[in-house]
This record gives C-alpha cells, sequence and structure tokens, in this order.
C-alpha cells in the first residue's frame, strides 16, 4: 500500500532517497538536546491529530471490545454485568449470525472488484481527450454529490416493482418486470448496484489522478514500439497503478464490509434476511432490541474480519510486484 | 481515442458511447430534479405505463420547494449541516497539514508506527465505532450537541495521509534555503510549505466536508433534537407514518445532492490533482 511502504521514502537509512533529505536538517547534525528538541517539536505537531484518532477512534474500538464481555441488565439501575466470552459464544451458536455473515461476504466478495474495476473503466474514460470530454467527465462526476442516502431513496423508487421507472422502460421493450428489492433473490443485488452507483464515480477520482500521473512519454515509446492501446494498458498503465489500486480496495472494501444506510433505509435487513448485513443486525440489536453487549460483539467480529481481508489484500497485491 | 483524423463515424460512436455511461450517472438526478418539479400527484402519473413526460415536469411548479423551506424548515438543517461541515473542515485542515508537516519532514522516534497507525484507523470507518462512540459521548456529557458531531470528525486519517503524500514532494531545497536564514520549523511550514498547498487543501477539504455532508448513522444515534437536525436525517421527515411527500423528499433530495455538487464541481481539476499522491512511488 502506498502509506506504509511510502513511510520507506522518508527513512534516512537510505541513502539517497527523498526521505534522507527530507529527515536531513532537522536531524543528526546537532546536539543531543537539539535532536530532542526536533523530536518534541515533531510531537506537538502530531498531537492534536493523535489525540482525536485516539480519542475518537481508538478508544472507541476499545470501548467496543470491552463492552463486548458484558451484557445490560434491566430492572433497578440497569447496570452492566461482566459475562466474558458469554456474547462471542452466543453469536456462535446463533444461525441468525451466521446468515448475516454469509450475506455481508456474499455482498463484498462481488461489490469490491465490481467497484474497483468499474472505476478504472471509468477513469480511463475520463481520461481521454477530446473536444467534449469536460462536458462527460463532469456527468461522471454526479453521483459524488448524492449521498447515499439519498440514492438509496432514488433508486428506491426507479427500482419500485410497481410504478418504477426501470420496469417501465423494461415492459416498454418487451422485458417482463424484475422485483427488484422486493424479492430475496435480488434484494442484496439491487443494494449492490445501488452502493455502486455512487462508489464507482466517487473512486474513479482517486483512479484518474493516478492514471494523470503517469508520465505521457512512457506510452509514446510503447508506441513507437508498436504496442497496442490494450498492451499499453496492461504492461505500463496496470502496474504503475498499482499503488492507487490498492488503495482504492483497501479502503472500499472497510467500507463496504460496514455498509449500513441502504439497507436500513431501503430493506430493514429483507425480505426473508436476504439484505440482512453484520452492520445492520450490530445496530438492531444494540438499538432496536437494547442488547449492546451482543451488538459490540458482532462489531468487533466485524473490524477483526475487515483487518483480516484488508491485510489479505494487501498480501496478494504486493506479493505480485516481487 | 479521438483526434482530428479519426473518421466522422467512429468519432460519433464514441461519443454515443460517453452519452449512454453518462446518462446512467446523470439520469437518477435528472429524474429526482424533474420529479421535484412536479405536482404532487404527478410524482408518478407517466411511469406506468410509460409515457415520455415521466422524462421532463410537463407543468413545472416549485410548490415543494416553497414547502420544505417555509413548511418543513429543511433550511435549518442546512444551516446546520454546513455549520458542522465547515468546523470539520477549518479543524481537520489544521490538525491534518501539522501531522502531515512532521510525518513527511521531520525524523522522530515512532514515526513509522504512529504513521502506520494513522493509516489502520481509516481502515475502521464510522459505522462500526458509532456505538461505542455514543457512550463516549454520553460520559463526555456531549450528547445532543453541535460538539458530538464535529469533534469525531476533525481528526481524519485520509487528509493526514494526504497531506503527508503532498509535502513529502517539496524540494528540500526550499527547506535548506529557509533553515541557512534560521527559520523555524513552524515558519517553514507556515511560510514555504502552505502556500503551495492549495491543491491538497482543496482536496482535503472536499473530502472534509463530504464526509460531514453525508454522514446519516452517526447523527441518527448522536442528536436526538430538532434543532441539531442535519440534512441526511432530515430527509426522513417527509416520509411520514402512512404516507411519503414525495414532490417535497425529491425536493429536499435535490437540494441536499445540489450543495456539494455546486461546490465540488469548479474545483474538480484541483480534487484529481491533490489525491495524485495516494498512488506515488
Amino acid at each position: 500500500m502506498a502509506s506504509t511502504t511510502g513511510t520507506h521514502q522518508t527513512q534516512p537509512t537510505m541513502p539517497g532517497s527523498m526521505g534522507e533529505r527530507a529527515g536531513g536538517p532537522f536531524v543528526g547534525r546537532r546536539s543531543r538536546t537539539g535532536n530532542v528538541r526536533t523530536w518534541l517539536a515533531a510531537y506537538a505537531l502530531l498531537a492534536p491529530a493523535l489525540v482525536g484518532l485516539a480519542v475518537f477512534r481508538l478508544y472507541p474500538i476499545a470501548l467496543a471490545a470491552w463492552g463486548s464481555l458484558h451484557t445490560s441488565t434491566f430492572g433497578e439501575g440497569g447496570g452492566r454485568v461482566f459475562v466474558g466470552l458469554d456474547n462471542y459464544r452466543y453469536l456462535v451458536a446463533e444461525p441468525t449470525f451466521w446468515s448475516s455473515l454469509w450475506v455481508t461476504l456474499k455482498l463484498n466478495l462481488v461489490i469490491n472488484p465490481l467497484q474497483v474495476a468499474l472505476a478504472l473503466g471509468l477513469a480511463v474514460l475520463a481520461d481521454q481527450r477530446f473536444p467534449g470530454i469536460r462536458a462527460y467527465r463532469t456527468a461522471f462526476f454526479i453521483p459524488i454529490g448524492v449521498s447515499i442516502p439519498i440514492a438509496a431513496l432514488i433508486w428506491r423508487i426507479m427500482l419500485d416493482p410497481n410504478a418504477g421507472l426501470v420496469n417501465a422502460v423494461l415492459t416498454a421493450i418487451g422485458l417482463p418486470a424484475q422485483p427488484f428489492l422486493t424479492s430475496a433473490d435480488q434484494a442484496l443485488w439491487a443494494i449492490v448496484l445501488i452502493a455502486t452507483w455512487k462508489g464507482v464515480s466517487f473512486w474513479m477520482v482517486f483512479l484518474l489522478a493516478g492514471l494523470q500521473n503517469i508520465p505521457a512519454d512512457l506510452h509514446e515509446a510503447a508506441m513507437l514500439d508498436g504496442a497496442s492501446p490494450v498492451q499499453r494498458f496492461f504492461q505500463i498503465t496496470l502496474p504503475l497503478l498499482r499503488r492507487t489500486l490498492l488503495f482504492v480496495l483497501v479502503t472500499d472494501t472497510a467500507i463496504n464490509f460496514l455498509l449500513f444506510a441502504p439497507v436500513y433505509l431501503l430493506t430493514a435487513g429483507g425480505p426473508e434476511l436476504s439484505t440482512n448485513l453484520l452492520m445492520y443486525e450490530a445496530y438492531k440489536t444494540g438499538f432496536v432490541f437494547a442488547d449492546m453487549g451482543l451488538a459490540l460483539a458482532m462489531v468487533m467480529v466485524l473490524l477483526a474480519l475487515v483487518l483480516v481481508v484488508v491485510a489479505a489484500e494487501f498480501r496478494l497485491l504486493q506479493s505480485e510486484e516481487g | 481515442m479521438v483526434s482530428v483524423r479519426t473518421p466522422a463515424l467512429k468519432r460519433v460512436l464514441v461519443h454515443l458511447g460517453y452519452l449512454l455511461v453518462a446518462l446512467v450517472f446523470v439520469f437518477p438526478l435528472w429524474w429526482a430534479l424533474s420529479s421535484s418539479l412536479r405536482p404532487v400527484d404527478d410524482v408518478f402519473r407517466y411511469t406506468s405505463p410509460f409515457s415520455l413526460k415521466a422524462l421532463y415536469p410537463s407543468e413545472p411548479t416549485l410548490a415543494a420547494y416553497r414547502e420544505i423551506f417555509a413548511g418543513k424548515g429543511f433550511g435549518r438543517a442546512i444551516l446546520n449541516t454546513f455549520l458542522v461541515s465547515a468546523a470539520t473542515v477549518v479543524g481537520g485542515i489544521a490538525v491534518a497539514a501539522l501531522a502531515g508537516f512532521a510525518f513527511a519532514r521531520i525524523e522522530f522516534p515512532g514515526r513509522r508506527v504512529l504513521f502506520v497507525l494513522t493509516v489502520v484507523t481509516f481502515m475502521v470507518p464510522f459505522e462500526g465505532i458509532a456505538i461505542p462512540l455514543y457512550d463516549l459521548m454520553g460520559s463526555l456529557g456531549w450528547t445532543d450537541t453541535y460538539a458530538a458531531l464535529i469533534a469525531p470528525g476533525v481528526a481524519n486519517g485520509v487528509a493526514i495521509f494526504l497531506f503527508r503524500q503532498f509535502f513529502a514532494e517539496i524540494p528540500q531545497d526550499l527547506v535548506d534555503a529557509a533553515r541557512l536564514d534560521g527559520a523555524g520549523w513552524l515558519t517553514v511550514l507556515v511560510q514555504i510549505f502552505l502556500p503551495l498547498s492549495k491543491p491538497v487543501a482543496i482536496g482535503a477539504s472536499l473530502l472534509l466536508f463530504l464526509f460531514q455532508w453525508e454522514s446519516f448513522l452517526w447523527p441518527l444515534i448522536a442528536v436526538r433534537s430538532e434543532q441539531y437536525k442535519v440534512v441526511q436525517v432530515a430527509l426522513g421527515d417527509f416520509q411520514l407514518q402512512f404516507q411519503t411527500l414525495w414532490d417535497q423528499l425529491f425536493a429536499a433530495s435535490v437540494v441536499a445532492a445540489a450543495i456539494p455538487l455546486l461546490i465540488l464541481l469548479p474545483l474538480q481539476g484541483y480534487y484529481v490533482r491533490s489525491l495524485v499522491g495516494t498512488g506515488i512511488k
């Protein structure tokens, strides 16, 4: 991933790297107290960010982990009781948990590769140069301004089985009308469609930036060697875009594993639990059924899952480099 | 690619292809816009059976827009969201610029670990920690305040990452010259780095702005009173228990989408440039 490998550049132990120059004037050449002063300066600059991240990101994770080992008691006081791993034990024995875990995995297996591939395609389209391209590029940007709740709303109406525009068009051209969100077979894929419509546009911007960063002379040289556009895409564009692709894939995965709003707004997990994503199940358990301990146990499972999958994506894409 | 020498037929085909793709992205919002301009009884009138009148408002009216602002107080929600987003952008840029500078330009023990930790925090999206964060806000006494909405968004791992990548690319000569003149690190940051940071500042601002403008689950949980209601949550006001006010719901959606787009579209060039850093080296 760009970030972690990025830190290599600024390690002063790598001679000639940009990082040595970057670190240069602040290190090494002065007394030990000078060093300490520089370190303190760095920590002072970092303090607001680190405090913010620690309090509002890392501490809540610790709270979630701790809370998942408790259960709420009702009645007078309504305190919490430490129950150890009971919540996790309960989850493992609960078929609803397994089915929503499976729904979450199924969605992610499809949506992440799909979004990254489509976003790359769209970025390649947006990167072309000809009169009028600016208007198209602007059109491709539109969904970025449309939030997931609004996208969910508009698409719900467009996909309405009776009065929706998509079915109106389908029947007008002689195809059968589809049930979309009202069918256990199609609802999850309708959610994928809605989230992808929004996501592809957002991730396109990152990939477009990556494409525009590839030096034009590389393409020109390959063109002189007689490489076809397809060859150039696979031999120049893709390898040079790997870091951006990894950034997009990893961030997108983390977002999609915790996808919540479309399910909350459109299907409430149904029909027949076919869209009961784990994040929605956790929300329901915590805020509707008021079993916070169990809900937090689900969140911990989700976070662990995200970290495992993201680590696997790193491995996969970085080993290709070697 | 289309150049001057490309035959006319091929050029037409390319434009047709692009139009088709563009339509996929533009149409849903266009449809929301034209529905919002219809009288409420006509919203679904032309879709089943389908008529071309479904694609544009035949008797446009602004009644829905008047109602959401005058009757439903949607303006308040927009104002709230603006306030929250603006505070997050200002605070977030300051925090990210300082941290990005330290990560990119100063050597100190623990830099690697802290940077990796920062990156990991943006692998943990908000939804995952919303429930414990709610408990935390309760113990801080911040439930149902603007602070509950703003504070968690200010330190943003992606914004820090973008600033760090951008600052790492600035030539060392500029820093050296200033250092020879006896400038401290804060002077270097303010006088040399910040003036060059326009693209990354705009890119990070838009990320921070969109993060708040679009947040839904967190405000839904963290603030309960009308007074602090934000845009995405306020959209629920048009879906009553037994009836949905479709024309108003569409009008509110169009307004909620138009505002970030009006800010985003003129700046798209900067936005793209600022994100170049996610891929370099």
